[in-house]
């Protein structure tokens, strides 16, 4: 008899449990991933967190009862797509406050002192290089066209093959291959052979 | 495999284990507010109403247009009791006859409200010493 809900399939509580971990245990496994995705693409940790979010919620309502080998592709469709309307809706915004007369620095935003404060613990040169290699890569990222990024970080950092990033992307693979070879290219020609 | 693959291979590489250091780096505040919004996702789609339960909230106005039809469809068949059928649908098409008929009218210009009434009373009243 169903007994519960997961998505939008009727499950018997077991059936439900079962599900419900393998979405938590999925969901734990991407989000520290879709959050750096995300905060490539938006360059800013408080809209990257709810576009996370909300790609989040929306598999959990919508997709749930899907084969979970789909839900990857599917998770980063929705954010990607969460990613575009921020990315437009301040595109927007900029158009609009580029029109104020008035118009200050985001003054509430101080930067917090605490997070601001070096650390104590000595760097080591390790710690320095890597800091650096990291700093310059996301910057290089952060150049790139959109859909050079998006295949990038997708298939680089995620690991989708080229048919789960085409889905994602919601393009064509032959279309994934070229901008991540373009992306490659072009990180290659700023930074040179990256090390670690 | 040609040296420039082997070389896009290796900076691939490196380019992943950069960005996997980098997000071994997201801040203790950051993991726990992620972990919170899987946690709310989680919960909204064990909360959300079976699909059965769902179409009752559409039983309200189904029932209101169901209840509607039915008074509608008795109303267009009901014959009133005691009352003969009209022959065909010609009677609205008579009665508008008679309204435009000029004779009909002064018939009723013509009327005799008080001798209509005592003829009345008088038939009720024999009625009665009948019965």
């Amino acid at each position: 008899m169903p007994a519960a809900l997961l998505g939008d399939v009727e499950l018997t509580d077991s059936e439900a449990k079962t599900r419900s971990r393998a979405l938590n245990q999925f969901l734990a496994g991407v989000e520290l991933k879709a959050f750096k995705i995300a905060q490539a693409a938006l360059r800013h940790e408080d809209d990257a967190l709810d576009a996370v979010q909300d790609a989040m919620l929306q598999l959990a309502r919508a997709y749930a009862d899907r084969p979970a080998e789909e839900w990857r592709p599917l998770f980063y469709r929705i954010l990607e797509n969460r990613i575009r309307d921020m990315q437009r809706r301040r595109t927007v915004r900029g158009r609009v406050i580029a029109w104020l007369p008035f118009r200050g620095d985001d003054e509430d935003e101080e930067p917090d002192p605490i997070a601001q404060a070096p650390s104590p613990e000595p760097q080591p040169v390790r710690r320095l290089e890597l800091d650096e290699a990291m700093v310059a890569l996301e910057r290089a990222l952060g150049e790139l066209p959109r859909r050079q990024q998006q295949a990038f970080m997708l298939r680089t950092l995620e690991g989708l093959d080229v048919a789960q990033t085409a889905t994602a992307m919601g393009c064509s693979e032959g279309s994934v291959k070229t901008h991540y070879f373009r992306a490659v290219q072009a990180l290659r020609a700023q930074l040179g052979d990256l090390y670690t | 495999m040609n040296p420039v693959n082997e070389t896009v291979t290796q900076f691939e590489r490196n380019a992943r284990a950069l960005l996997e250091e980098s997000v071994s780096r997201i801040d203790a505040r950051t993991r726990s507010r992620l972990t919170q919004a899987r946690h709310a996702a989680l919960e909204a789609a064990g909360t959300r109403r079976p699909r059965w339960l769902s179409s009752f909230t559409l039983m309200p106005a189904a029932s209101a247009a169901g209840a509607a039809l039915l008074v509608a469809f008795v109303l267009w068949h009901r014959q009133p009791a005691g009352e003969l059928p009209l022959e065909g649908r010609s009677a609205p098409v008579e009665d508008i006859d008679l309204l435009a008929d000029g004779e009909a009218l002064d018939l009723i210009e013509g009327w005799d409200g008080p001798f209509y009434e005592w003829a009345t009373a008088q038939t009720d009243a024999s009625g009665e010493s009948d019965g």
